[in-house]
């Protein structure tokens, strides 16, 4: 599996040198994991202001913390999604960001989809396609699939998520359980995050 | 409500790293998973396999002027081109979280003779009493805040080595790091110049035993107890026993 950015930089190595109050290390790391991070803020906010506000923040972590990362735990890359997605998710939710379901995409994120409705569901089964478990998720309806995506990629709690599939919050919850449970089964199955 | 059951956990572990439980239950899950390896764990696991679902999002190169204003963030005022000077200086600044704790020891230990009221009592021998030191720096390494309580007190005290720019409408938040990356707790409010005795929720022993830095950030509120800092730490330094 491979991300999009495919950095070659040595992300273990920089973040090490990082932890040490390296600072010649601090640049390669944001150059090379810089737009992938930002694609994930930027899906969740909708707003290239606020995503480029998140990252610097979550940069501004990374400095101070990383000697807190754990390689024995996480891969770089998994640890600085894990910032990001956080501080994009409070940010959303702070209530700074205005994003209710009925405002449009900018043009950005329409330059990536053609339908911004269908957009996090795309990226669902792309990721699952890379992964190779799509055949493997295909026993989920497209309402699961769909919730999962939503709350993947644009940080929706179950109440955004009802709304936006038009269905009762039990119901958006245990599609996003039975999600979550179908997600790590396929995982399991393929040997990834056993 | 016993949190560390695997199946239990496990469903806080998901729901917390896909961002669906909210509110007060990320919260004290946050707090679980500070003091629980169980949960950092199951937290790690359910991340690993949302990577998956991270793979596909497609990159936004962010503009130059993130980065410029994140270097300006992070290294105020910093030399452009590493001169004699600047080659020296940043090279002090990366030995300093090494040197950083004796540093600041030797620092304290010289404000505190020349001081010794700092710490609320006059020593009847030369020694030190038993205290718990912390030294903050700013982004550039200067000494910007010295924080001690004596080991069995219920009070920090806190003086500002310079004065710290604290916006309108934000109060510079003091927090205990606890060692291997445990969440931070807050510890009180620091004025912007001057010195201030902060009261302590418990003795010194107990709250800091595990602590190796403080930090400070700016917060639109005092934290309370449970809260996690909301922006950067502006000021971060060692926190350590000075017996």
């Amino acid at each position: 599996m491979n991300p999009t950015s495919a950095p070659p930089a040595d992300l273990p190595a920089l973040l090490a040198r990082i932890a040490l109050r390296e600072r010649a290390a601090f640049e390669p790391l944001y150059r090379a994991t810089c737009a992938h991070l930002l694609g994930v803020a930027f899906r969740i906010l909708n707003d290239r202001d606020r995503a480029e506000e998140v990252l610097q923040e979550a940069f501004m972590n990374v400095w101070h913390n990383a000697a807190s990362y754990r390689p024995d735990v996480a891969a770089p890359m998994t640890w600085l999604i894990n910032i990001v997605r956080n501080k994009a998710i409070d940010a959303l939710r702070s209530g700074k960001t205005e994003r209710a379901s009925t405002t449009a995409l900018d043009d950005e994120a329409m330059a990536v989809a053609g339908d911004p409705a269908l957009e996090p569901q795309r990226l669902l089964d792309d990721g699952l396609t890379k992964a190779r478990i799509d055949g493997c998720m295909a026993a989920l309806n497209a309402s699961q699939r769909q919730a999962l995506a939503l709350a993947y990629y644009r940080g929706m709690v179950h109440t955004d998520i009802a709304l936006a599939l038009n269905a009762p919050v039990g119901t958006a919850k245990a599609w996003v359980r039975r999600g979550l449970d179908k997600l790590k089964d396929c995982l399991v199955a393929a040997g990834v995050g056993a | 409500m016993n949190y560390l059951k695997p199946e239990r956990l496990d469903r806080l572990a998901r729901e917390y790293v896909l961002g669906t439980l909210t509110g007060g239950a990320r919260r004290r899950f946050e707090r679980v998973l500070a003091a629980s390896p169980a949960a950092s764990l199951a937290v790690g696991a359910w991340q690993q396999r949302f990577s998956v679902l991270a793979a596909s999002v497609p990159p936004m190169q962010p503009r130059e002027a993130a980065w410029q204003q994140l270097e300006r963030r992070l290294f105020p005022a910093a030399p452009k081109a590493a001169s004699g000077f600047g080659a020296w200086l940043s090279n002090l600044l990366s030995a300093r979280s090494l040197g950083g704790a004796l540093a600041g020891v030797l620092l304290c230990l010289a404000v505190l003779r020349l001081q010794p009221g700092l710490v609320g009592l006059q020593p009847p021998s030369e020694a030190l009493p038993q205290s718990y030191v912390g030294l903050l720096s700013d982004g550039e390494g200067r000494p910007a805040v010295l924080a001690s309580s004596l080991r069995h007190g219920r009070q920090l005290s806190v003086k500002l080595l310079q004065p710290v720019a604290v916006p309108a409408g934000r109060v510079a938040q003091l927090w205990a790091l606890p060692r291997d990356g445990g969440e931070p707790f807050p510890l009180g409010v620091v004025p912007d110049h001057g010195s201030a005795v902060l009261a302590l929720p418990d003795s010194s022993e107990k709250l800091f035993f595990n602590v190796t830095r403080l930090a400070v950030t700016l917060e639109v509120a005092p934290a309370l107890a449970g809260a996690a800092p909301a922006g950067p730490f502006v000021l971060i330094g060692p926190c350590v026993k000075l017996w």
